[in-house]
């Protein structure tokens, strides 16, 4: 039952929950005392224009997210003073500010920021030593400040009138407790991510609020509970193989919604609550013991087990099934319904990664996530980065010490998928050269598909005339699909790689003029973004947008494109079908 | 001649934008929600809903989720959604000693990490909590409808309440005596958020939707008492600040929601500073004090 705790990245996530439990715990009674978790949620989320702003000029995240921190703390501070504005009006304030000035920074600053989101989203899974000794700190300042500062604090929290009567109306220790709380959700920001920061900082003190006033118990009481509720959702993550963050989250609400009921029932009633709260946590136990456990159904490994292949992307893991065959037991990281900017991994992806000989990433800074994956699943996996040995390279668009010196959608041009299927299969006789005639007759009738795939899409665009192969995507997506294939790119709708990114009125003007002077007969949205914008554009241009192209991930189960071939042949269907309006189609056989 | 090119060139300069129909729908999108959030905004802001106005999108998420789920409409799985949360926070925050705050990061945080794992199901859309975020420039006709009828309800809701809710926000308790409830006002205000969060998330997108519900509001309070003329000033700032911030997206290509939203914090930070330094120089040492 306690398996998931052998684990040696649970046991460091268990580590660094245990040590922000006490900082959480301690600075949450604050928090519900002084009715401030819109700031503790705002201090969290305000980090995104530090973390865009670190990435840009190539500083440490924790620093630029740190340094948000400390203005938004100071912020609130200073205008929270005689002015008639109210202590959440302002959070909201600063808020709105921080996030404008994040979003006009990766929109127009750096045109950048692939990576920002998943620091902003976090995963107990994926701590490092790093983050535990940040999360220390943080908690040993917590528990300085309050056993320094509390009386002021609680002084102020219960009669905020009288305390000024008494003169304490000295800033300083509101401020200090602002920066504790902003210092101590920023170094839990690579645990639990900024929208759920919360589950640990104020719903277990909410909890222990209902059943608890004296200060003292109520702060003990409520560090064992974030202990207990951080404790229970790790397992139970590991156990039901969900992510642990949200799992939390879901716990921590459950419980509070189970204290609140109890306390209103009749006290009759109320001498039961001792049985349902055991019959809960059975309830629980058995959820986690009667799922399939995905901390031990990959770690068996005999002599004649498949190689254990970790695949980054979804178009990666398709073309490492294809040569691997049944030699090969790949795990695919993305899911084609996940979207990769928020996604948080699940304890099964961690552990295979862990278990793997080979991990294939994409490279130029679209997956550099699964770097932090493989470092922090203590994995000995070679890691192949597929675009370093690529014949197709385009230069990449975003700016800024982090960014990309390369476009990173390479897999666009088949002439490219056909190199990464030669490194794939070398790569795997490498590992097992037993295996080398089954990779080798594998890539081969893959490469002549390929090879259809490629003269088949040349053909269908070829019948266009070439003054109608003008292409406007959702994002600059699509550059190595239309040097491959002849087709002149005209503009993308959004301007950059961060989805907080946002195009400009002035440059979609631009844009529109520039599709009704060049005649551009379709806009293209993709499957995995919001086709409002798009649809705009095409209603004011006279374009069309009825055709959707899949640029980051491949189809769902369910749609045409589940593979790299039918995705690339689906991509330039809808090309086609959208140049010549609507009178031609590209169907390609033998896929 | 040359006061009449420079006349020609600033119309120009001004009516430029407005030749796109894309400007246009988002200049009529801004103004509508403009007057919806310059007026609900006062109540928010008088009645402390700041973080239920910035949060309370996130609850839309399960919603959606389970919609897509079950194949329901998703504008309706998001509706209840958010809906549901705006009664959880309403009932968590009616709890002794849970204030209004810690009510709405209990719902939210628990609803949006509820939402994360039904979204893990494999029969999940993929960019589904993409899916009711809007952009103001991909403003359709269906939006700016809703933004009519929002404002309309909205509106008349206000009016209707407005007694009530001026009694309740001044003093609870001696609302009561008059035979006020407390409980309905509040619930009440609650749906009327929820609602406008529903409607304006899909126009603006959850950045703007903030701003525009708090900016303008916090701005009127700053420079008049009554709440009547405080709402005319909010309106006007929130729509004067649309304007301003869709100017200044087209001229100086920035981001258009960002460009707004800094246009309204900006536009309370100067207006803070001007009437701060005026206190100042009037030495009025408890002039103002909330």
């Amino acid at each position: 039952m306690l398996e998931p705790f052998t684990l040696p990245f649970v046991q460091r996530a268990l580590i660094e929950v245990l040590i922000l439990a006490v900082g959480a715990g301690l600075l949450g009674t604050w928090i519900v005392l002084r009715g401030i978790a819109f700031y503790a949620h705002g201090v969290g989320t305000a980090s995104f224009p530090g973390l865009v702003l670190a990435e840009g000029l190539g500083f440490a995240a924790a620093l630029g997210a740190l340094g948000t921190a400390g203005i938004f703390a100071i912020g609130v501070t200073a205008l929270h003073g005689r002015r008639r504005t109210g202590y959440d009006s302002l959070t909201a304030l600063v808020l709105v500010g921080c996030l404008a000035i994040g979003v006009i920074l990766a929109s127009d600053v750096f045109r950048s920021g692939a990576s920002i989101e998943t620091l902003l989203f976090g995963s107990l899974l994926l701590i490092s030593w790093q983050d535990v000794a940040i999360a220390a700190a943080a908690t040993v300042c917590a528990v300085a400040g309050s056993l320094v500062l509390g009386h002021r604090w609680m002084a102020a929290g219960f009669d905020p009138e009288s305390a000024t009567a008494l003169g304490l109306r000295s800033k300083v220790p509101e401020f200090v407790l602002l920066a504790l709380i902003a210092l101590a959700t920023v170094s839990a920001l690579s645990a639990v991510g900024a929208l759920l920061a919360t589950a640990l900082f104020v719903v277990p003190a909410a909890t222990t609020r209902l059943w608890t006033s004296r200060m003292r118990s109520w702060q003990i009481s409520t560090v064992a509970l974030v202990a207990v509720e951080a404790t229970a959702g790790l397992w139970l993550s590991v156990k039901t193989d969900a992510p642990p963050g949200a799992t939390i989250g879901v716990l921590a609400g459950v419980v509070f919604a189970a204290a609140a009921l109890t306390r209103a029932l009749p006290n009759q009633l109320r001498r039961h609550a001792p049985v349902a709260a055991s019959l809960a946590l059975l309830a629980i136990v058995g959820i986690g013991c009667g799922s399939s456990d995905a901390g031990s159904n990959a770690a068996a490994s005999g002599s004649a087990a498949p190689i254990v292949v970790v695949a980054a992307t979804t178009q990666i893991g398709d073309l490492v099934t294809v040569v691997g065959g049944s030699e090969v037991k790949a795990s695919t990281i993305l899911k084609p319904n996940s979207d990769p900017h928020d996604y948080e991994p699940r304890p099964s992806d961690v552990q295979a990664t862990a278990d793997a000989k080979l991990v294939f990433v994409n490279g130029d800074n679209l997956d550099a996530w699964m770097e932090k994956i493989v470092n922090e699943s203590g994995s000995d996996a070679k890691t192949i980065d597929l675009s370093l040995g690529l014949p197709v390279k385009l230069p990449g668009e975003s700016e800024g010490a982090g960014a990309s010196k390369f476009d990173p959608h390479w897999w666009h041009d088949p002439t490219n998928a056909e190199a990464a299927v030669l490194e794939i299969r070398d790569s795997l006789v490498a590992v097992d050269p037993s295996a080398k005639s089954s990779f080798d007759a594998n890539a081969d009738a893959y490469l002549r598909k390929l090879a259809v795939l490629k003269a088949s899409i040349t053909a269908c665009i070829e019948k266009i005339p070439s003054a109608d192969r003008k292409l406007v995507t959702d994002h600059d997506a699509f550059n190595y699909f239309a040097t491959a294939f002849g087709i002149e790119l005209i503009g993308a709708i959004i301007p950059s790689q961060a989805t907080q990114a946002a195009p400009s009125a002035g440059d979609l003007a631009q844009l529109s003029k520039l599709i009704e002077s060049e005649n551009v007969k379709a806009v293209f949205p993709e499957s995995s973004l919001s086709p409002k914008l798009a649809d705009a554009i095409a209603q004011q241009t006279g374009a069309t947008s009825k055709y959707t192209l899949y640029a980051d991930t491949l189809g769902a189960a369910g749609s045409t494109a589940t593979t790299y071939l039918t995705m690339m042949a689906a991509n330039a269907d809808a090309v086609v079908r959208g140049l010549s309006g609507g009178r031609q189609s590209c169907s390609i056989a033998g896929l | 001649m040359a006061d009449g090119i420079h006349v020609a060139a600033a119309l120009g300069w001004l009516t430029d934008p407005w030749s796109q129909p894309i400007m246009v729908r988002a200049f009529v999108e801004v103004a509508l929600l403009g007057v919806v959030g310059g007026a609900l905004g006062c109540w928010i802001v008088f009645y402390e809903l700041s973080y239920g106005a910035e949060s309370l999108a996130h609850s839309i998420f399960p919603g959606l989720v389970i919609a897509a789920l079950l194949g329901l409409p998703l504008l309706l799985g998001g509706a209840l959604g958010v809906l549901v949360a705006a009664v959880a926070v309403f009932l968590a925050g009616r709890i002794e000693k849970i204030g209004r705050d810690t009510a709405v990061a209990v719902v939210v945080t628990s609803l949006f990490a509820l939402g994360v794992l039904l979204a893990l199901s494999p029969d999940s859309p993929p960019g589904i909590s993409g899916l009711l975020f809007g952009d103001i420039l991909g403003v359709t006709d269906s939006d700016l409808a809703m933004a009519a009828v929002l404002a309309i309800v909205v509106l008349v809701t206000l009016r209707l309440l407005h007694g009530r809710l001026l009694a309740v926000g001044f003093d609870r308790s001696s609302a009561k005596g008059l035979g006020i409830s407390a409980t309905i006002v509040d619930l009440v205000l609650l749906m009327l958020l929820a609602l406008a969060i529903l409607v304006a998330v899909q126009g603006l997108g959850n950045l703007l939707v903030v701003a525009v519900l708090v900016g303008p509001s916090a701005t009127a309070r700053l420079l008049t008492n009554r709440i009547s003329s405080m709402m005319a000033v909010a309106v006007a700032v929130a729509v004067a600040s649309g304007i301003g911030g869709l100017y200044l997206s087209y001229y100086a290509k920035i981001a258009t929601g960002a460009s707004i939203a800094g246009v309204m914090v900006a536009v309370y930070l100067l207006v803070a500073l001007i009437s701060g330094l005026r206190n100042r120089s009037a030495m009025t040492p408890n002039s103002a004090t909330t």
